[in-house]
């Protein structure tokens, strides 16, 4: 007897000192919470008390034969599920379990198995100023929450104020999002191989080619069409294949893509400076465009979650790369072709060419081979004075305008023939 | 003849009281700890010291720590229980190595009050000083990146080396009991941690105090184990809105996680704090008094661009200001990754 009463001791004293270890009569439900553009996932981890654990258990394992079995992991995490409730914009979102991992019983006991479940919902597509709530419910009589929010990994998402309940069951989460089109818009702009090749491919498009040289100004009309014609052969070529890496039906290597967009820069910059391939340059264009396209998806891949998403993310964003295409155009030919007329556009052309030349070689000893690139800084530095480049483009024009009108006024007075 | 080995004597000599000094004076901090750590591995039997080495790369053994006894998340490497004395000391010579005098010391607190909650609860298996686990994942090294392991319930140090840098990143330092008595004297592992804390909270006004102060509760670490790779966006006063004493008084009090590691490595780090300041965040949830040399029941966190330290007062025991957990972290350099990686 006295015996037992001493086994029965050491018993007790070990359970009571064994849960003394760890959080005893609270059930810990950390949620973290990622908001992607049409993804929220969260990420709930639960860790039972051993003192709740009969009251968890008793929701877990429903048959009570000590045992929780996939049937019954999948049954509580619906239940977890319907005591959770998200919004995006006062819309009700679906979860759906994208992962789920029981700890072994044994450990739950110690107190220390942590369950985790992963959910996902889709967020309409929606712009601007957005606002979740997050809301947990799940055993609140024995519950202990938190809820984070984590740094989002795209950058176009930024989080702004939280709110919580004081004991974190509900969470409320300001978030803006920068729309597609002004993504597209800034990765042109900040792009500058895709600039740099489209700005070279229609540096000789003014002219008639003559042979192995370029020859004289091909007149306005012409010019015009070509150039037309270059610059929708190269947005025909990246929306095919944006779209389609977007989709999911073509995926290239992106160290690939990256040198043959340096080498498409050379080879437009060759181009220039002696026709290599005279009227054969909307070709040309759009097979080059399929490879920027690929460049393009790499930005967007991840987005579109389902086909609605994927269309609306790919007009988008392609429309803003347009967008900022044509107004690169639009500041930019006008003065091409004013140049264009004139002898001095020789040797500017020529000077551009293998200025661009020597940065597409620096980017493909970067990208092809992992050399150091001496030229990249000075190539960015240019880029980010863009309005400044624009500027000097169009005084060069002006001055010589300028002088060739000053020029033919005082002809009649100059009798030198 | 005779002057020959005068002169002898004197070169002996003048060798004999430079050579120690000139010794001294040419060790780095690594190459130290990679002496000792190497003086270390030469105590062991080959059988422990297969199991004290894992590769550099194991993820595994990198995130085999945690807050708990040992019982519950078993550390892999050798414990201190089944050391000799002679290796034991060893240890505990490489950790002084590895550290500064004030983080050995709080480590070594840590460790004591491990044994001191193993006496109060009747000598219980699960707690003690004999629980501590030491590994080395890859070969102590001046040049190629190592690291040094030691943990056990309530500590975990992850000392990632890569030539002369000495990254603590990850690690969890805890007390239970967070206030006892050795010798006559009371130890606090982990006293200003909560001290300084309150000295700074003490010195904000209203309205920085309003915005430091959450309106809801923190019960637990948020990036605790197994959260790494994790980064949560940040809350409270930012340090742009704080004074200069104040700033200074946070960098204070960072230091009692950053200057665990020793000197040369804790001043690196610190330069990295200072210039990420701006971007720091000093977060507080719970009561903001405490009584007079105990620590605090509430919560804090201190978040920047390369920081999460998380301070959470834990109710198990029936006394939360006697059970504190804490963690430290560099989202960007856990585990020394921005250094291995490349």
């Amino acid at each position: 007897m006295k015996r037992v009463l001493a086994a029965t001791v050491v018993l007790l004293l070990g359970a009571t000192t064994s849960a003394d270890a760890h959080q005893l009569d609270e059930y810990v439900q950390a949620s973290k919470i990622a908001v992607a553009r049409d993804l929220v996932r969260v990420e709930l981890r639960l860790t039972p008390g051993v003192r709740v654990l009969p009251r968890v258990l008793g929701v877990i394992d429903t048959d009570r034969d000590g045992v929780i079995a996939p049937a019954e992991q999948r049954a509580y995490a619906d239940r977890v599920r319907s005591d959770l409730t998200l919004a995006v914009d006062g819309r009700p979102l679906t979860l759906r379990l994208v992962a789920l991992a029981f700890p072994d019983l044994a450990d739950m006991q110690e107190g220390l198995g942590e369950i985790r479940m992963d959910f996902e919902a889709v967020v309409p597509a929606g712009r601007g100023d957005r606002r979740l709530t997050f809301e947990n419910h799940h055993l609140g009589d024995v519950a202990v929450y938190l809820a984070n929010a984590l740094v989002p990994e795209d950058s176009a998402i930024h989080l702004g104020a939280q709110r919580r309940s004081w004991e974190q069951s509900s969470f409320v989460l300001d978030y803006s999002q920068t729309s597609m089109v002004r993504l597209g818009m800034r990765h042109i702009a900040e792009g500058t191989d895709h600039l740099l090749f489209l700005l070279v491919l229609l540096l000789p498009a003014p002219l008639v080619a003559a042979g192995r040289r370029w020859d004289g100004y091909a007149g306005a009309r012409r010019s015009t069409t070509r150039l037309l014609r270059i610059v929708s052969a190269f947005t025909v070529g990246h929306s095919l294949t944006l779209a389609a890496a977007a989709g999911g039906w073509v995926r290239a290597p992106s160290g690939v893509v990256e040198v043959l967009i340096a080498i498409s820069i050379l080879v437009s910059a060759v181009h220039a400076i002696r026709p290599v391939f005279p009227g054969r340059e909307a070709l040309v264009a759009a097979g080059f465009g399929l490879v920027h396209g690929c460049a393009f998806a790499t930005t967007i891949v991840g987005y579109g979650i389902d086909p609605w998403h994927t269309v609306l993310t790919v007009l988008g964003f392609n429309v803003g790369i347009e967008l900022m295409q044509v107004a690169i155009l639009v500041v930019t030919v006008p003065w091409l072709l004013s140049l264009a007329r004139r002898p001095v556009y020789a040797p500017l052309r020529v000077a551009g060419a293998a200025a661009a030349s020597v940065a597409a070689l620096g980017w493909i000893g970067e990208r092809a081979f992992g050399l150091a690139n001496p030229v990249g800084p000075v190539v960015d530095a240019a880029a980010s004075h863009g309005p400044l480049l624009v500027a000097a483009l169009a005084s060069v024009a002006l001055l010589v305008e300028s002088r060739v009108r000053f020029v033919s006024r005082i002809q009649p007075f100059v009798t030198r023939r | 003849m005779m002057r020959q080995a005068m002169r002898g004597l004197l070169l002996a000599s003048l060798a004999m009281l430079c050579a120690p000094r000139a010794a001294v004076q040419a060790q780095s901090p690594t190459a130290r700890i990679v002496r000792d750590a190497n003086a270390f591995l030469a105590t062991l039997q080959p059988a422990q010291k297969q199991r004290v080495l894992f590769a550099f790369d194991d993820d595994k053994q990198r995130a085999r720590w945690s807050n708990l006894p040992t019982r519950f998340v078993a550390r892999a490497g050798l414990s201190m229980g089944e050391l000799t004395p002679a290796q034991r000391t060893a240890v505990m010579t490489m950790l002084a190595s590895a550290l500064s005098p004030r983080g050995f010391e709080k480590v070594q607190q840590i460790v004591e009050g491990d044994e001191v909650l193993k006496k109060q609860e009747h000598d219980n298996p699960m707690f003690g000083k004999d629980l501590f686990y030491v590994s080395i994942l890859g070969a102590p090294s001046e040049t190629a990146p190592w690291m040094l392991q030691f943990g056990g319930h309530h500590l975990a140090l992850n000392i990632t080396i890569v030539g002369a840098h000495g990254v603590l990143t990850p690690s969890l330092t805890a007390a239970q009991p967070a206030r006892y008595e050795e010798n006559g004297k009371i130890v606090r592992p982990l006293g200003a941690e909560s001290d300084k804390a309150f000295a700074l909270l003490n010195s904000l006004d209203s309205a920085q105090r309003a915005q430091a102060i959450l309106n809801y509760r923190v019960a637990d670490l948020v990036l605790g184990p197994g959260q790494d790779g994790k980064t949560i966006q940040p809350e409270g006063l930012k340090a742009t809105a704080m004074n200069a004493k104040q700033r200074a008084m946070l960098l204070d009090l960072i230091a009692e996680w950053s200057g665990i590691v020793h000197e040369s490595a804790a001043a690196a780090r610190m330069a990295e704090l200072r210039a990420g300041l701006d971007d720091t965040w000093f977060a507080w949830s719970g009561s903001t008094t405490h009584a007079e040399g105990r620590s605090g029941t509430a919560y804090y966190r201190i978040q920047g661009p390369a920081l999460v330290i998380e301070y959470a007062p834990q109710p198990l025991g029936g006394d939360p200001t006697n059970h504190i957990h804490t963690i430290y972290r560099d989202p960007t350099n856990d585990y020394g990754r921005k250094l291995t990686s490349k």
